[in-house]
């Protein structure tokens, strides 16, 4: 245990805080990690970081100011830098900062077997290298990673908690020839499968080689959890936040209620589920979370709010502040998002399989338009991916995608804080030769 | 504690201000602080490193702590690491046209609001601009007693204007940033120009799929050579087995006009004073004449593999150094810009960056225009969108038919490995037949 033991400076800030503004709000992290990095069958490096970093948000007369460091003792400075940025800032309606809640208790994201020592990667090392034997791929690099960090919250209304994560992950990059391939693990429980994860990044580098050309055209297609993240990760979820929608970026805007997809299909953040990640309570802000279906049987449902943009537009804040570690204000996101839609045998009838995509960050984020390539793409049908696809491009629109998905698949994928399923598209363009 | 073959700490502490303006409004501005040190020590068969944050240099007793779980951490490492010798020379750090740190939050605020403000015209539905000011002193000290100090200051901003008409949103944006000082001065035209190429996008036709001849603007141009050469010329792909450059050396790989360099000591956005490990920064020529000529590299990728120059190891603050590209460029050809275009007769001329992506292992990219124009009978004609182009690494730059000479610079930030260092990257117009074109439109 390192500085918030002596927690008494966050009583001070608070206390300095109220004497210039009307509400504080301290966020802090705090974490340790370790880390073995494989370069072909051997770990090249092994690292242990600990980090901790605070962020004092201040809000006075509807202006919110806020300041980061990772220097606790400097938190005096930190607290006059947020308040000097809430005197530059506009001011704006401002619903207030929760007070004293109590949660029920919950279960924890936390699993003692985790553990951040050297044994527990050289475990999970042994099982990636002995996974990827099972076909003819090198590893190139890859590697494991074990983490803990605890967040906590406090504010001026009288809000504190605190929670603890862990977190354990691994993945393999892998070659055969010139055709490489990639899988990944995660899970804040100690039950990764790196044999596993080892022989999917080395079956793909297998099985891509030697593949052949397509014609360019209109194909169903398959995309796997990875590349269904890819593709909605820059376009569909931004445009479900609510400061997007009001600010005139969100083509979803004035959509609400209306049919834009599938009817079968179900987008929604389930905070409390335990499957994915971002397992919690209460958001970054202090907010209790709770499911929020943005798309409810095809139609547009609900937007995402943190309480500066509900309280900016007469909404009421849905629980959706997180951040990424201490070194800023709270942002609009979700927790755990997942793809739902009618269950099918994806693969069952032909179709392009698509495990993921090059260049997903290029696609336009404000009308969903995309034109990317392909990686491990195969041709499939009858439940087997048959004929490589050596190279081709996919290009298409993220919103119209939606209307014509043909069904999901049962199995789904843990990707950081999105829980996805493959999912059979009609007729998407594939321009090959 | 058995004591390391080598050991080197690089210690980053600075500010960061940003402000944010979001349709007149001005949304977010202040500054953080941080504090972050690496320590990273060779063991008898690999790196141990330790990331730690509110470092002290001058506590010797914790630096021992420090270099003693690194060691613990070294013992499970399985590869025999050796580095090459190096020797530190500091370029003096471009000095400040204008220093920002003198300005007030205010001032700052009210020209981000100025520039923000231009991109409000006709069809506009939405504004954002962004500024971002960082400010960073490094320590670097290692076994071999080298040690050194700098500091650098970079700042720079973004805006965007989206533009809506009949249910159709388009958007684009501006960017500028250096290394040369504060930026925000008489820029309100960027705010414009953004705002018009976004409302001109409203009526830009969805680009077809083909295979046809294409001239590259100078920014697309340039994350061209980034994506398409850059990537696979980096030492620690080459080591792993991860780029398809790996033992071609000397082969063709283009016409003997081209050139494609990166020079991490040219004053732009990704200029280094001293790599990362402590080494003298240089130029290196990826590819010279139309053959593959050298790879970057780290102290631990040129003992292992050769075939390139040291000076190209960066590291985010609290990051491992790694291999990265600076500042790269294919270099001027001598072909002038107008030819370029009656040679192509019939094709796409596209413009910008959205970025892009390589599977060097593989080596196939994928990078992303903002706009374009079709070419016909040797000029523009009608405006395109939503454009892309891959290729691959081996085939694709023979067919560059021709490079002008009228190479231009832009900035941005690249990520590898989890870390995003600010690059530049630069081109002149070029010309290129039978490039694979990405559009939603099909014949």
């Amino acid at each position: 245990m390192r500085w918030w033991v002596a927690v008494s400076w966050i009583e001070r800030a608070i206390t300095e805080g109220l004497k210039k503004v009307d509400e504080i709000e301290i966020f802090t992290v705090e974490g340790q990690s370790i880390t073995a990095e494989l370069r072909g069958k051997s770990i090249s490096v092994a690292k242990e970081e600990s980090s901790s970093g605070i962020c004092i948000r201040t809000i006075d007369k509807g202006r919110i100011g806020a300041s980061s460091t990772n220097n606790p003792i400097e938190w005096e400075r930190c607290l006059q830098a947020a308040i000097s940025a809430g005197k530059l800032v506009s001011p704006q309606e401002w619903s207030g900062l929760p007070g004293q809640q109590n949660f029920p208790s919950s279960k924890p994201c936390s699993d003692p077997q985790v553990q951040l020592g050297p044994a527990f990667l050289k475990d999970i090392i042994y099982g990636l290298i002995e996974g990827s034997k099972q076909y003819n791929a090198d590893i190139t690099s890859g590697g494991a990673e074990a983490s803990r960090t605890r967040i906590s919250l406090e504010n001026s209304n009288g809000f504190q908690a605190s929670v603890d994560y862990t977190d354990n992950s691994c993945s393999l990059e892998t070659i055969h020839e010139s055709s490489t391939g990639n899988e990944f693990d995660m899970s804040w429980e100690a039950k990764l499968d790196p044999f596993q994860t080892g022989k999917t990044a080395a079956f793909y580098a297998e099985k891509s080689w030697k593949g052949s050309d397509i014609n360019t055209g209109t194909y169903d297609i398959v995309l796997s959890p990875m590349a269904l993240g890819e593709l909605i990760e820059s376009t569909l979820i931004p445009a479900l936040s609510g400061k997007n929608v009001h600010a005139g970026r969100s083509l979803l805007k004035d959509k609400l209620n209306e049919e834009i997809a599938v009817n079968s299909l179900k987008v929604y953040d389930l905070p409390s589920t335990t499957e994915g990640l971002g397992s919690v309570l209460w958001d970054t802000e202090g907010t209790p979370t709770k499911r929020i279906d943005f798309i409810k049987n095809g139609a547009l449902n609900a937007f995402a709010y943190d309480i500066r943009t509900a309280s900016r537009y007469g909404k009421v804040s849905t629980g959706s502040a997180v951040r990424s570690g201490a070194s800023g204000s709270p942002g609009i996101g979700h927790h755990n998002l997942l793809v739902e839609g009618r269950n099918t045998e994806v693969l069952e009838e032909p179709a392009v399989f698509i495990k993921s995509v090059v260049g997903a960050h290029t696609a336009n984020p404000m009308s969903g338009d995309f034109s990317v390539e392909l990686s491990n793409a195969f041709l499939a049908e009858n439940g087997e991916l048959t004929t490589p696809v050596r190279k081709a491009m996919l290009a298409g629109n993220v919103f119209e995608m939606l209307k014509v998905i043909q069904g999901v698949s049962k199995e789904r994928k843990v990707i950081g804080d999105m829980i996805l399923p493959s999912v059979r598209i009609h007729d998407q363009t594939v321009i090959g030769v | 504690m058995k004591e390391p073959e080598y050991y080197e700490i690089r210690h980053i502490k600075g500010e960061t201000t940003q402000i944010e303006v979001d349709n007149g409004r001005l949304e977010s501005g202040g500054t953080s602080f941080f504090d972050v040190a690496v320590i990273r020590v060779l063991g008898d068969s690999g790196w141990g490193v330790v990331s730690v944050d509110t470092f002290d240099p001058d506590n010797k007793k914790k630096l021992n702590e420090y270099l003693a779980q690194g060691m613990a951490l070294a013992s499970i490492t399985g590869e025999k690491v050796k580095i090459e010798p190096t020797e530190a020379f500091l370029l003096p750090v471009p000095s400040l046209k204008e220093n920002p740190t003198g300005i007030s939050l205010e001032e700052k605020a009210d020209l981000l609001m100025g520039i923000e403000r231009s991109a409000k015209i006709d069809s506009i539905v939405s504004t954002r601009a962004n500024y971002i000011e960082k400010h960073e002193e490094v320590l670097f000290f290692d076994s071999s007693g080298k040690e050194f100090t700098y500091n650098t200051t970079r700042c720079g901003f973004n805006v965007l204007a989206v533009a809506g008409k009949n249910g159709l949103i388009q958007m684009a944006s501006e960017r500028e940033h250096t290394i040369e000082g504060f930026n925000l001065r008489h820029k309100a035209e960027t705010g414009l120009l953004s705002a018009e190429l976004a409302v001109s996008l409203l009526d830009a036709k969805p680009a077809k799929a083909l295979t046809v001849n294409a001239v590259l603007d100078p920014e697309l141009a340039g994350v061209f050579a980034h994506e398409a050469v850059g990537h696979a010329g980096e030492g620690d792909l080459v080591l792993e087995g991860s780029s398809v450059l790996k033992g071609r050396i000397g082969e063709d790989i283009g016409p003997d006009f081209l050139t494609i360099s990166d020079d991490p000591t040219l004053p732009l956005f990704g200029f280094e004073p001293v790599d990362a490990e402590g080494s003298t920064v240089v130029k290196t020529d990826i590819v010279r004449n139309g053959k593959i000529n050298a790879f970057l590299h780290n102290r631990e990728t040129l003992c292992r593999i050769g075939d390139g120059q040291l000076g190209h190891a960066r590291a985010m603050a609290g990051s491992v150094p790694i291999v990265r590209m600076s500042n790269t460029f294919i270099e001027n050809g001598d072909a002038k810009r107008e030819e370029l275009f009656s040679e192509c007769r019939e094709g796409v001329y596209l413009k910008g960056s959205r970025g892009g992506q390589v599977d060097p292992g593989r080596g196939v990219f994928q990078f992303n225009a903002e706009y374009g124009y079709l070419i016909e009978n040797g000029e523009c004609t009608r405006m395109i969108r939503d454009v892309s182009l891959s290729g691959e690494i081996l085939s694709t730059l023979h067919s560059i038919l021709l490079c002008a000479n009228d190479r231009q610079m832009n900035e941005g930030y690249c990520g590898k490995g989890g870390q995003s260092v600010p690059v530049s990257d630069g081109a002149p117009h070029i010309l290129l037949s039978n490039a694979v074109v990405g559009g939603s439109v099909v014949d």
